[in-house]
């Protein structure tokens, strides 16, 4: 199963959500992608996006303000 | 109790608000803004006064400019940061906007990740400027202030920008992402 890391350090929203769905898109079912953001509102839009599409994520702070979202693309029941 | 004071403290200083939370909050100052003022809202303008003080502050002469032609304009130009209401309404914004990032703990100094990002922020910065100034204002100025005064114009400023902001999407998907 294929674990992607998407730098998306230092960038503005929608930018780091807009990555996350091309990078998941070219993936299998069961990948997980990974977008490592400071944006605190990249949180609240890929995981609200995440919800909608019924994906499962989880969320690592790593640094004080910087965080590792996991995206799996699997669909939740 | 003190977990009911925590509760509040996220609600209203963690969390984002709903919009019609933001946009009733909104009407109401705007209201408030222009009945004690009797001008509207405008935040590009003041920014325009910035900008020109600094100029004469080199020497610059935007007195003699078409743009600032008008009484009112010429009185903005001999204020300066702290004497003008529009600048002194800027600094509240910026400064209300770091009491909100400070109270959810979110506030950070962000890095410039590399030259593509900086040279798209400054080239997009100038084209906006120039913007607001050959359509007499901003989002705030010509669209948020003009529509409640009932100015057609501002319908035509709000159709306008959707395209710019469609257009713009196109761009951003293309060369940003």
């Amino acid at each position: 199963m294929a674990n992607v890391k998407i730098d998306c350090m230092y960038e503005a929203c929608p930018i780091p959500l807009l990555k996350l769905a091309r990078e998941l898109k070219k993936l299998e079912q069961g990948d997980v992608v990974v977008v490592e953001t400071d944006h605190s509102c990249a949180i609240l839009n890929i995981t609200e996006w995440a919800e909608k599409e019924k994906f499962d994520y989880w969320i690592d702070e790593t640094n004080q303000g910087e965080w590792d979202i996991h995206v799996r693309k699997t669909r939740l029941k | 109790m003190k977990v009911f004071f925590t509760n509040i403290f996220i609600i209203v200083f963690k969390k984002t608000w709903p919009f019609w939370v933001g946009g009733s909050i909104l009407a109401v100052l705007n209201i408030l803004f222009f009945a004690l003022t009797q001008r509207p809202w405008k935040i590009t303008t003041g920014f325009t006064y910035w900008g020109a003080w600094i100029f004469q502050g080199f020497g610059g002469r935007p007195n003699n400019w078409s743009y600032f032609q008008g009484e009112q304009k010429m009185v903005a130009l001999e204020q300066w940061f702290y004497s003008n209401d529009l600048s002194i309404l800027n600094f509240g914004v910026i400064l209300g906007a770091l009491i909100s990032v400070l109270l959810s703990g979110q506030f950070k100094i962000k890095r410039i990740k590399n030259f593509k990002q900086a040279a798209f922020a400054l080239v997009g910065g100038i084209i906006m400027g120039y913007g607001t100034r050959i359509s007499f204002g901003c989002n705030i100025g010509a669209f948020f202030s003009s529509v409640p005064s009932l100015s057609f114009s501002g319908y035509v400023y709000g159709f306008f920008v959707v395209i710019g902001a469609w257009l713009g999407t196109k761009i951003l998907l293309k060369y940003l992402l």
